[in-house]
């Protein structure tokens, strides 16, 4: 496809690979001294800060972690299940809105989107909220606390709205005109023509399941449905708590290490959610979508 | 249907669902209290609906109910085995059965105050001054106690000290249940005490005797001996050098112990413009860093490192830095200085420092009590609950007030120490030591008790409503200007000095010091104090 | 036009789609409107016998901590001078970076630079306030390079001049891979014919880019913009409290409005107060994005949010 480069593209080709590099190592080295910190004897990363290889290995911070191993693995399967469950779920309701919104045909679909977008500026604050999750809707303890509050965002409808309000007019209506379904529409048409923002909004749901630890925080008590995320925190949290006055009632024998802590918890946080990544790509390379869809 | 029309019924579904929602709030927090006046509202109330179930029959059986009690920080990994043992024998004696929440270390505050406002139904929590008990107890969040606890936790009711029931008592009501544990948590600080003997340097007196030490550190170790973190560090040298007795927040206080009703504004004090100017020499000598007020790192962790000298401490976490110190078997030797010494006397932490409360959303505060009156005072239960499993988390030590841990046997990393925040339900009499650790904790404890003074500070209630505003602004400007200033950070002493003053005035500290001083002297008439 | 057509009329006519968006309109109302009565906490002195509607009203007394402490204005530009900049900046480079992305050849070095870039996201704000701190302290990595340039150390951490432009780099670093994603889905829904016909009539890729990219993709930039600007005064409290934490040195340059009630409530905190503040960044947040949204539906219609 690519022919010979013409001086133009030649430049805009060096220019590119230049900046994606600085930008790409600015986001690595980072993350890496992280990984290797995580590996750093505490004491060594308290005298002599991050470094790109530690000089005395550790595994500390992560016995701490994998302290009941039982209790990660369930917190694993927790948070795979509530991220797989809520992104399908929220992908199909937030498609749903979206298409709706998009249709240029669609009276309301001014007033709604404001509708929408009017909760991202007004909150009521956390206790209302609290009292409608648990006493209204029972949800203290259950799965549907961590599911259904990052379940439909306006931000993601709007995206969705916005990714389908591309897809051109003129297939809507020749549908219309073959006497296809609004929904109809949406299963065979519309969707398969918004592969690239479904993909990002699913992508987008799945990290935000994948990275929530409020709701549990807020609503499970019972620690065999702590997801991992959380279950992370609360290690975390309460190593520095052993660290205060208050610490001193506690185990005051055993201090765990917390600067390393940090570090760890990152690196198994995000272990498998990186992996995700790349799956979605093949949803951004040019060519598969709207181009094979000629009038 | 117009649009208009359309609008109007999704109002009024909205306004159903909020009035549902609404209602349903305020219906528990006016509890079955509501028509009753405020004093004995809450205890007749209840008295009655107990009257019915249970007490008036004497020792007719009770209705079976299950408790929800909250208690702070984590959960340990035996913890369901613990609370099942624990209510076979609850259902035997007193046919109640607890489940026991935890609200975990992380964002705690927030989780205390909204299982508190969203009136979730819960029959016992812990409670502290430092989880703001005056304030909640003012605001209405607790049962009073006052009529229950001679009838349903009688030992209790006996063996708590009168002047401990005296000062949890807000506006005429007991809201919660003190712990019977008489401790002393004045601050001091850890210092490596091998390099003091090798700089010969005498022993700590004064400051004098500090700046020696920080000096020599700082000049002939080549260590910076306040690293990391250094407010807490050089604030709490501060004050307990010129003895100021903080009231509510850093900025306001009483100039001595012995001068309770002298409350002044500490920043304008001719003290606090002594100790700022020799701390801006302290800070260019480099005894701490200037990054000192963004860095998260405790100075304990250089100390460890070799890289500090000085950690602030009260005498049981630096017991616990002291022992982290030998099991780690760093090379250096700790010593401990108590600020009690400058002045030579000690204020014991307050009874409700720790303690039980129930809050108003509970269904069963009389069997609670109940529960709770065993607990405290039947060791059986408080062994179990407190120390977890006999021979599992513990075993005897060699006489009744020792334990052992771990327990024969028991692998401590798969069988971690049972360690959950009972700080609650302390009861001195059914307390075990552990035997091993530093010693220089038990020679404290008697240095300090022959020395010890009450606390007519820490209850001194303040809930700040009419100066609310005018706090809120002088507590920005003690954290933008007073902050840097203590540590000596800014390049003109003079000059920021006056600014701190100015936007204190600005910010309405007059107002907020008249408020403190009608309080503190209603507080001080009330309690006959001079 | 809505005006004639009944809502009765436009629910059978459309039921399908009614029926669609139906499940997120619940959702918002019980979610988001009915918990809404929690505004109300802003105008009650709040206590427990009362709950919300029993407390007793006190106005507009909750405000005055606000509008009384002199710096209101301070902490409102600040506040919106740095969502502007994160906002822009922000957008400005994740278009360029998808622009990058989608046009670059070379297969998998494309996929690599996008997975590395999305590495940051994962940071926790804690860890990247360490981080900052382990870059900038006195024995930091700048301070000893300058060092070792023999240049003199610079104190960072009681100078407010550098701090813009570390926040600004740290919140644009740390969302560029998200932000990207987007862009490059947009990219993904134009036709290749279009730059097909481009090449024909002889442009090169810049041509192509500001011809047929720019254009296309403008919809989606002034959409992400006109989103964020309802919360253009809500500060994000964890990029700051981490990387600035309490130092009071650095508080002129870098002081938002959540940062500062967040200090003002630490003694004494105060659900009305609390709320209050939060009460103050949506209206100002609604106005904004009302004024706006009204401008440019005058303008371009098919560009307003709503």
């Amino acid at each position: 496809m690519r022919m010979k480069a013409e001086p133009a593209t030649r430049v805009f080709n060096l220019v590119g690979y230049a900046l994606l590099i600085v930008i790409s190592l600015l986001c690595l080295i980072p993350f890496w001294l992280i990984v290797a910190g995580s590996f750093t004897d505490e004491l060594e990363i308290v005298s002599d800060g991050f470094k790109l290889f530690p000089v005395t290995v550790s595994f500390e911070a992560y016995k701490s972690v994998f302290q009941t191993p039982e209790q990660i693995i369930r917190a694993y399967g927790v948070t795979i299940g509530v991220t797989a469950v809520g992104s399908a779920l929220g992908l199909l309701l937030t498609s749903m809105a979206g298409y709706v919104l998009s249709r240029k045909d669609f009276t309301y679909r001014n007033p709604l989107s404001f509708f929408i977008y009017f909760t991202t500026l007004f909150s009521g604050g956390l206790i209302p909220w609290y009292i409608m999750m648990t006493k209204h809707l029972g949800l203290k303890d259950s799965y549907w606390a961590m599911i259904l509050p990052p379940l439909i965002s306006a931000w993601n409808i709007i995206l969705m709205k916005n990714f389908m309000k591309s897809i051109p007019d003129s297939i809507v209506e020749s549908a219309k005109i073959d006497g296809a379904g609004d929904f109809r529409i949406y299963r065979q048409l519309i969707l398969p023509l918004s592969t690239p923002g479904l993909a990002t909004i699913g992508l987008f749901l799945a990290l935000g399941y994948w990275n929530d630890w409020f709701n549990a925080n807020v609503f499970i008590t019972d620690d065999g449905k702590y997801p991992l995320q959380f279950l992370l925190y609360k290690i975390l949290s309460s190593a520095a708590v052993l660290q205060t006055d208050n610490g001193a009632y506690l185990a005051a024998n055993i201090v765990p290490p917390t600067e390393t802590l940090k570090m760890a918890v990152a690196v198994v946080a995000t272990g498998p959610i990186i992996l995700l990544y790349p799956f979605v790509q093949r949803y951004f390379v040019k060519g598969l979508t709207i181009g094979a869809v000629k009038g | 249907m117009s649009m208009k029309q359309k609008r109007a019924s999704l109002f009024v579904v909205l306004t159903m669902l909020t009035s549902l929602l609404a209602a349903c709030g305020g219906n528990n927090n006016n509890g079955g209290n509501a028509p009753a006046p405020a004093n004995d509202g809450a205890a007749s109330n209840n008295g009655a609906a107990v009257n019915g179930e249970a007490a008036a029959d004497g020792e007719k059986k009770l209705e079976k109910v299950e408790l929800t009690w909250y208690l702070l920080g984590d959960a340990h990994k035996d913890q369901d085995k613990v609370v099942a043992e624990f209510n076979k024998m609850l259902s035997k004696d007193l046919n109640a059965t607890i489940k026991l929440n935890f609200t975990t270390w992380n964002d705690w505050q927030t989780k205390y105050n909204l299982l508190l406002t969203s009136g979730e139904k819960v029959d016992m929590i812990f409670a502290s001054s430092w989880s703001d008990y005056y304030k909640l107890a003012k605001q209405g969040a607790f049962l009073d106690l006052k009529d229950l606890l001679p009838q349903y936790a009688p030992t209790t009711w006996g063996n708590v000290p009168k002047q401990d029931w005296e000062s949890v008592t807000v506006a005429g009501g007991i809201y919660a249940v003190p712990n019977t544990n008489a401790e002393y948590t004045p601050d001091g600080f850890v210092y490596r005490e091998d390099w003091r003997k090798e700089l010969n340097l005498p022993e700590f007196t004064d400051v004098n005797s500090i700046e020696a030490y920080l000096d020599a550190v700082k000049t002939q170790k080549k260590v910076t001996p306040i690293n990391g973190a250094a407010y807490e560090n050089v604030q709490r040298l501060f004050r307990t050098w010129y003895d100021f007795q903080p009231i509510g927040s850093d900025v306001i206080g009483a100039t001595s112990y012995d001068a309770p009703r002298d409350i002044q504004v500490i920043p304008f004090t001719a003290q606090f413009e002594e100790w700022v100017k020799r701390m801006k020499t302290w800070a260019d000598k480099g005894y701490w860093n200037k990054n000192a007020l963004s860095s998260k790192q405790e100075a304990g962790d250089f100390i460890k490192t070799g890289q500090g000298a000085y950690y602030w401490r009260n005498p049981s976490s630096a017991g616990g830095f002291i022992n982290e110190i030998t099991a780690k078997q760093l090379k250096m030797e700790i010593g401990y200085f108590p600020f009690t010494r400058f002045h030579n006397y000690v204020i014991p932490t307050l009874p409700i420092a720790n303690g039980m409360a129930i809050p108003k959303s509970s269904k069963n505060p009389e069997r609670s009590l109940m529960v709770l009156d065993k607990l405290r005072n039947d060791s059986a239960y408080f062994n179990l609950l407190t120390y977890g499993i006999e021979g599992t988390h513990w075993a005897k030590g060699e006489d009744d007030k020792t334990i052992v841990i771990p327990a024969p046997g028991v692998d401590l990393n798969k069988t971690p120490r049972y360690d959950i925040a009972s700080w609650g339900w302390r009861y001195e009499p059914n307390m075990k030591g552990e035997k091993g650790g530093w010693a220089g904790l038990d020679k404290l404890k008697e240095e300090f008790k022959p020395i010890s003074k009450p606390d007519i500070f820490g209850p001194i209630y303040m809930d700040y409503e009419p100066v609310k505003a005018e706090l809120a602004a002088v507590n920005q400007v003690f954290e933008q200007y007073g902050k840097p200033l203590m540590l000596g950070l800014t390049s003109n002493v003079d000059a920021s000095l006056m600014t701190y003053r100015d936007k204190l005035k600005a910010a309405g500290i007059e107002k907020v010091l008249e408020y403190v001083k009608t309080e503190a002297n209603k507080y001080y008439d009330e309690k006959g104090i001079q | 036009m809505t005006g004639k057509h009944g809502l009765m009329r436009e629910l059978s006519r459309n039921k399908t789609m009614f029926l669609m968006i139906a499940p997120t309109l619940i959702f918002f109302i019980v979610f988001s409107y009915v918990p809404m009565v929690g505004i109300y906490y802003a105008f009650t002195k709040f206590d427990f016998e009362g709950g919300l509607f029993g407390s007793e009203f006190i106005g507009f007394e909750n405000f005055r901590f606000l509008f009384e402490s002199g710096l209101l204005w301070n902490l409102t530009k600040n506040t919106v001078l740095y969502n502007l900049a994160f906002l822009i900046i922000g957008n400005v480079m994740q278009l360029v970076c998808a622009i990058f992305l989608s046009q670059l050849p070379g297969k998998l070095f494309k996929k690599s630079a996008q997975s590395v870039m999305f590495l940051p996201y994962f940071l926790s704000w804690v860890l990247v306030g360490a981080f900052v701190f382990n870059l900038f302290s006195d024995l930091g990595v700048v301070n000893t390079v300058l060092k070792q340039l023999g240049m003199q150390p610079y104190d960072f951490y009681i100078q407010t001049a550098p701090w813009k432009y570390i926040i600004v780099f740290f919140s644009v670093w740390k969302g560029l891979g998200y932000g990207t994603v987007i862009y490059l889905a947009a990219i993904m829904s134009i036709s290749d014919e279009l730059y097909e016909a481009a090449r024909i009539d002889g442009a090169n890729i810049f041509q192509q880019i500001r011809r047929i990219t720019l254009p296309l993709l403008k919809p989606t930039f002034i959409l992400l913009i006109l989103f964020s600007l309802g919360g253009i005064l809500k500060g994000q409290f964890d990029l700051f409290y981490q990387i600035i934490g309490s130092n009071g040195m650095l508080y002129d340059a870098t002081d938002i409005i959540d940062t500062y009630v967040f200090r003002s409530l630490t003694v004494n905190f105060d659900i009305g107060m609390g709320t209050a503040a939060g009460l103050y960044q949506s209206f100002f947040g609604f106005i904004l994005i009302m004024s706006v949204n009204t401008i440019i539906k005058k303008t371009r219609e098919d560009y307003a949010l709503f």
